[in-house]
């Protein structure tokens, strides 16, 4: 794996110091641990719990959450380095990856007591438990707010019933964070696997990122104790919005990843595959695809960087994170696509990778927010922001 | 144990291409070249590293690393980067890169090495840029200390490092008494390598150098790196060595197709007159 040129100077990317070791860190981590790793599970269809305990390991699993915690007490800048760097080769993995450290773990750190944070945060932050959030359900995507699972109070517990679907990490996790609704609304809980009548189905088989695992939490009449209510009754919506942000952004990254992957993949055999005599690179039609994957990639770039800077767990920057997640996803389908055009024949084939990265980079259009809901929220924030 | 590391940045080794030779032919020119640890010294620090703690709890340090570079101020980069692999503390001799050669460091950091009194100074047995291969052994000779040269095993006995240096034929063991000067081979990051005195002989490491934990990233920015001028620790300044001008390599002519054998064997035998 080489490194192309950036069109801007890196320093647009990476502000701090830190941030630089922290990507030659994970560069390094990636190429020599995700690499090899990758293409196995893709046709397992398997989360690789090794390598997510070697991420705990690296203090990747808390990347967001403070120092004082266990955490790195690194910033959304960090958070997006991490998944760019990590989906370069494995997108499916780093899907889990981000279920764990920012569906489960941001969120969870940012709105659990004390208390709560000693019971979870521990082993959630090694590795030894994986995280899942549970908020789609199987007739509420999009339209969230609509979501039947609901929890009734009964003493010093609640009672959940209802069902998640769509939940990547379902089928491997230890804790889960789920939303129901307590008289009508939307309240936060976490919940252990070991819970009377929680169970899970899956993995379901799935186009790709399949280096993640994808299933249903199903709560029958699930017995939670108050002590596991995050925040306060009423308050999930809250913790929904204020994590979207960072969920958004380290969707993009992603796409990014798997663009300047699929870059280098073309480029590279554009160098050496000859056809009529010259180079493909000295062919013009192929010049296109590569010039204009450059192009698209760098404005991805700069976006999804330019707005990782104005995000923080108290800050909110909702139109930016909507711009970046629907700008960088098609962005990245497109380039793994212009990458299978390129190799022709050999691109549809599992060595060259770009078929993976192709088939991966189809669910950033949809999942952590569809194209849809970003036009949507892009739309109306404009509204808002324009006419007030 | 405390260990001495001195280390040096050269351009990326995977980047050698890039390097470019000012046209005068007097110097190369740096502007524009992404810096790395020299990979040998990256070993020795990583070796360092394995011989102060326990293997089973690495974050428990059982020594001292003091990592030592020379440079400008940039070349802090390359010592914070080996504070966040879990080195103490790191010195900058300031000075340009230019203005040195084997010798001029031998003799700075035999100073250094009378300030900071380590047990042991272990480094890459040569940097990748200029292949000199003379810092360790000159140094060495300066402080009148035991010496071992590219060490692929190491092992910590008490006052003493049992060294496997691979050779011709087979593996030489040195027992050196300590404080002594010890350059590495690449071998020494094989998970099997080094043993200190608390590690036990059953502990794998990882293959290769440690990854830096984003924990250690952000410690790294309060451990103390301090500054010396060159000319503090060695007042002469003066080198041994003068560059008189640098050529790149040349370019590889392109090769030629021949129609059948008897066309090759007759270019082996007249033109090549190899056969």
């Amino acid at each position: 794996m080489t490194t192309l040129p950036y069109a801007f100077a890196e320093e647009g990317c990476y502000p701090t110091p830190e941030h630089r070791l922290l990507r030659d860190s994970v560069r390094a981590f990636t190429r020599s641990a995700v690499e090899p790793q990758a293409a196995e599970h893709d046709r397992k269809g398997t989360l690789n719990r090794k390598l997510f305990a070697a991420c705990g390991e690296l203090g990747l699993l808390g990347v967001t959450v403070p120092a004082e915690a266990g955490g790195a007490g690194m910033d959304a800048t960090a958070a997006v380095i991490v998944h760019h760097e990590l989906s370069k080769s494995d997108p499916g993995f780093t899907l889990a990856y981000l279920a764990h450290a920012m569906l489960f773990v941001n969120n969870f750190y940012w709105n659990a007591s004390d208390d709560q944070r000693e019971r979870y945060l521990p082993k959630a932050l090694t590795g030894e438990w994986v995280g899942a959030m549970g908020m789609t359900e199987p007739d509420a995507g999009t339209d969230v707010l609509s979501m039947q699972t609901t929890a009734t109070r009964d003493g010093g517990e609640y009672v959940l019933s209802g069902q998640k679907a769509l939940i990547t990490n379902a089928p491997d996790a230890d804790v889960f964070l789920v939303y129901a609704k307590v008289e009508g609304r939307i309240t936060t809980f976490v919940l252990d696997r070991d819970m009377r009548g929680l169970s899970t189905t899956g993995p379901v088989h799935k186009m790709g990122m399949r280096g993640s695992t994808l299933g249903e939490i199903v709560m029958d009449d699930v017995r939670v104790p108050a002590k596991n209510l995050v925040g306060r009754e009423g308050q999930g919506v809250t913790h929904m919005m204020r994590n979207l942000e960072i969920e958004r952004l380290t969707l993009a990254a992603m796409s990014l990843g798997i663009a300047d992957r699929c870059l280098e993949i073309m480029l590279d055999y554009a160098a050496e595959r000859r056809a009529f005599g010259k180079p493909l690179v000295d062919h013009g039609q192929i010049q296109r695809y590569i010039g204009e994957s450059f192009a698209k990639t760098e404005a991805v770039r700069a976006l999804v960087y330019a707005v990782a800077r104005t995000v923080r767990h108290d800050t909110k920057n909702r139109i930016g994170s909507d711009a970046a997640k629907l700008f960088a996803a098609p962005v990245g389908k497109e380039v793994a696509d212009a990458a299978m055009q390129v190799l022709g024949g050999w691109g549809y084939c599992e060595e060259y990778k770009v078929e993976r990265l192709l088939r991966d980079a189809k669910l950033l259009e949809i999942g952590g927010g569809t194209l849809e809901s970003h036009q949507k929220n892009i739309t109306r924030d404009l509204f808002a922001l324009a006419k007030g | 144990m405390k260990i001495l590391v001195p280390l040096k940045r050269v351009a990326d080794p995977d980047n050698a291409n890039k390097i470019k030779i000012a046209p005068d032919g007097a110097k190369i020119d740096t502007t524009g070249l992404e810096w790395k640890p020299n990979p040998f010294d990256e070993y020795a620090v990583e070796a360092a590293l394995r011989l102060t703690e326990n293997g089973a709890t690495p974050k428990v340090r059982g020594g001292e690393v003091v990592v030592v570079t020379f440079g400008p101020k940039e070349a802090d980069t390359t010592l914070r980067q080996m504070l966040a692999t879990g080195a103490d503390r790191a010195v900058r001799v300031d000075t340009t890169d230019d203005a040195l050669d084997g010798s001029l460091v031998a003799r700075a950091l035999k100073a250094l090495v009378e300030r900071e009194k380590p047990d042991l100074v272990l480094m890459g047995k040569q940097a990748v840029d200029g292949d000199s291969n003379q810092v360790g052994q000159i140094l060495a000779e300066l402080l009148g200390w035991p010496m071992a040269t590219f060490a692929a095993t190491l092992q910590e006995e008490a006052g003493a490092l049992l060294v496997g240096r691979e050779v011709d034929g087979g593996v030489i063991t040195l027992r050196v008494k300590l404080p002594a000067v010890v350059t590495v081979d690449l071998r020494i990051v094989a998970p099997t390598s080094v043993y200190s005195l608390a590690t036990a002989r059953t502990h794998k490491y990882a293959d290769g150098v440690r990854f830096s934990a984003l924990p250690a990233i952000m410690a790294a920015k309060k451990k103390p790196l301090i500054e010396v001028p060159l000319a503090e620790l060695s007042p002469d300044t003066s080198l041994r060595i003068a560059y008189s001008k640098f050529e790149p390599p040349p370019v590889r002519k392109a090769g030629v197709k021949v129609p059948d054998v008897a066309v090759l064997v007759d270019k082996l035998v007249n033109e090549a007159k190899v056969l």
